[in-house]
């Protein structure tokens, strides 16, 4: 007997010690860093990148092959010194396995060399500047679901097209942020490419407290469109100014702002009008996956659920930070493995149907490796309210002038 | 001739706001000797106050400004009585660390009670224009202008004429004087840094419905308005003037004047502003400062 029970507690422990590194890798948490600019100039981008990660997480049950998902979000505050210290804190200090965010540009492009120093997944959903599609496009491990600035463009001269056919004359305001300079190119191929003249291209500094001299040319130029490469800050200056001025122009053209609840708020009846490209906007009623129903849900339920939990409409950044988180856990679990190269290879598989859109990575026009959800819709404010006008099979309105 | 005077117009409305935004930090210095960094946080104030009046309770911020003045003017004496006398002999350093520590407390807070999203009012005067000839005149920016030079009209006959304005001359300057003659000096100084933070909360009132509003919107302002000052001369309220109005003028004129110019206006414009310090490194009035102190 007393042997039996020594022979049982020696297999036991010998069990344990054959399990116990198996049961603590199982217990140790997926790292996933999250640098986002939850404050300063791009808050509204980041925090919306944010709520997007925290949905997905909890959607997919906390947890990935039986690991618990832990999140590391970190503020970036806007700015360039804060980004890369907060990147290297995440890769170097908390050993992270993937990153997600942040989402603007030129912050992109400040997180970009301390990524390089150890190349973990990264996946920015954000981010249109083709400089850092440049930069980043290439590396195997940079996945970046969202349009680069050429898809804006494509998309708003195939709407105008549509509308108001070619020869008409443009007027540009950009600013002299990695935004505007890197929009600024491939507006203008764009736009003379589908047939615009541009009759003026003027520069503006970002976070300036006057664009009346820049919006007095414009009003000598006498075009038909103003096209304003800018971001929010400065896009709410240049539409309120612009209203102020009465500039004449019977076509406003935003890039992604337009969209945005925070421009719309702060420009209130100014912003009737103005024309904006977005990848998602709520109320498009789109269908869910039916392989996965909790995943990837109907528009109209996903929206639902976030009102409940944030109280506050979604902007377009939310839902795609949301797909994108939840792509990666997805594929990790695919993988079986937290190793990088194999979870690559499952999301270079991935190709399921989501409310946002195909989820899938392939090849961007520009060279991108691991590129998704290139397609936008534009719409219009007309009367305080967004209407879908392009493309003809999701348009809910027409085309209107700007209003006196 | 028509662009000419629509530099000249927009390039004074420009340095009307920018004097009510630096006037304030040249108040305090010349009278207390405090460079105020938390000075363009009584501007972020300002704008949120007249921003959630004009939300909350339909007030225009036009309307509104009285009470945002004088919750400025308030905030500004408490906080001095409270947090800002206790260093007034400590070395330099110290107070600009506390008044950036309280900049830094001042943006946090705004971000906890309103978050970071960007905001904006609307008053009555936002979207109307008028052209005279070839000259457009916006009546925001006109208006805007208007009560600028107002207030730093009153704020002059006040330090000229009424006795605490004489009183706080007095003590920008000779504080040992001003002590032997009588004068309450920190009462004078407390009042002072209450005026300078009401004169931040009126060009925060005005901006609401101009530009942007964030709770980082006060840095960059702080750092021309010290640029301003500098260059009229640290603790010259004429200075500050002149120092704001040659800004604006320079700015305005480089974004008429060369292609792309707005974009290259601040740029050009700061280029100047050393060109003239260094032609007169103690600001354009600050020989005269020097001398009322011999």
């Amino acid at each position: 007997m007393k042997r039996s029970a020594g022979c049982t507690a020696t297999a036991l422990a010998l069990a344990a010690m054959v399990t116990w590194p198996a049961l603590g890798q199982a217990q140790e948490p997926i790292r996933i860093g999250a640098p986002f600019e939850l404050t300063g100039r791009f808050a509204a981008y980041g925090t919306a990148g944010k709520r997007g990660v925290e949905m997905a997480v909890d959607a997919y049950g906390k947890r990935v092959l039986g690991r618990p998902i832990e999140v590391k979000y970190v503020d970036v505050q806007s700015n360039a010194q804060v980004t890369v210290s907060a990147m290297t804190e995440l890769l170097e200090q908390e050993r992270v396995d993937y990153v997600i965010g942040p989402i603007t540009s030129g912050v992109v492009s400040w997180a970009t060399p301390p990524w390089r120093q150890r190349k973990p997944v990264w996946l920015v959903p954000g981010s249109s500047s083709t400089r850092n599609e440049t930069e980043l496009g290439k590396e195997k491990y940079f996945f970046h679901p969202y349009p680069w600035d050429y898809d804006y463009h494509a998309s708003l001269t195939a709407m105008l097209k549509h509308y108001i056919g070619t020869g008409k004359k443009l007027a540009i305001v950009y600013s002299d942020g990695a935004y505007g300079r890197a929009h600024l190119p491939h507006a203008k191929e764009a736009f003379a490419g589908a047939g615009y003249r541009i009759v003026l291209e003027e520069l503006v500094r970002e976070g300036a407290a006057d664009y009346s001299p820049a919006l007095l040319k414009v009003r000598q130029a006498r075009p038909d469109l103003l096209l304003g490469l800018v971001q929010t800050a400065d896009a709410i200056l240049l539409t309120k100014q612009a209203k102020s001025a009465n500039v004449g122009v019977p076509y406003l053209v935003g890039t992604v702002y337009a969209a945005l609840n925070e421009w719309q708020k702060a420009t209130g009846a100014a912003g009737d009008g103005w024309l904006s490209v977005t990848s998602y906007m709520p109320n498009l009623k789109r269908p869910g996956n039916p392989k996965y129903p909790k995943l990837f849900p109907s528009s109209d339920d996903w929206e639902k659920a976030f009102r409940a939990r944030y109280n506050r409409e979604p902007e377009f950044l939310d839902p795609l930070n949301y797909v994108a988180a939840v792509m990666l856990f997805m594929a990790i679990d695919r993988a079986g493995s937290i190793e990088k190269d194999k979870v690559v290879a499952e999301l270079e598989k991935m190709d399921e149907p989501t409310f946002y859109g195909r989820a899938k990575y392939t090849k961007s026009k520009g060279g991108t490796l691991h590129q998704a959800f290139s397609a936008m819709i534009v719409m219009q404010r007309q009367n305080g309210k967004s209407v879908v006008i392009y493309p003809p099979e999701v348009a809910k309105g027409k085309l209107i002038t700007a209003g006196p | 001739m028509g662009l000419y005077v629509q530099l000249l117009v927009d390039g004074l409305f420009l340095g009307g706001l920018y004097t009510l935004a630096a006037i304030g930090i040249s108040l305090s210095y010349g009278v207390i000797r405090i460079i105020n960094f938390a000075h363009g946080e009584f501007v972020m104030l300002g704008s949120y106050a007249a921003f959630w009046l004009a939300t909350l309770y339909k007030l225009d911020p036009l309307t509104s400004l009285p009470l945002v003045v004088l919750g400025g003017g308030v905030a500004g004496y408490l906080l001095f009585r409270w947090v800002i006398r206790h260093v007034l002999e400590a070395p330099h350093l110290n107070q600009i660390l506390l008044t950036f520590g309280i900049s830094l407390v001042l943006q946090n807070l705004a971000v906890v009670l309103w978050t970071g999203d960007l905001r904006s009012a609307t008053s009555v005067v936002s979207y109307a224009a008028a052209e005279l000839g070839p000259v457009l005149l916006t009546f925001s920016r006109l208006i805007a202008f208007v009560v600028a030079v107002l207030l730093v009209v009153a704020l002059l006959g006040w330090l000229k004429w009424s006795e605490l304005g004489r009183a706080t001359r007095a003590v920008a300057q000779n504080q040992q004087a001003a002590l032997l003659m009588g004068i309450p000096i920190r009462f004078i100084y407390a009042l002072s840094f209450g005026i300078s933070a009401a004169l931040g909360a009126a060009a925060g009132g005005l901006l609401s419905f101009l530009i942007p509003l964030s709770p980082w919107m006060g840095f960059p302002l702080v750092v021309k308005a010290f640029a301003i000052v500098a260059l009229g001369g640290l603790g010259s309220v004429m200075g500050a003037i002149a120092g704001a109005m040659l800004l604006g003028l320079s700015e305005t004129a480089v974004s008429y004047v060369l292609p792309g110019g707005s974009g290259w206006a601040e740029g050009v414009s700061f280029v100047f502003l050393l060109g003239i310090l260094l032609l007169r490194p103690r600001g354009i009035y600050g020989q005269a400062l020097e001398e009322q102190h011999r």
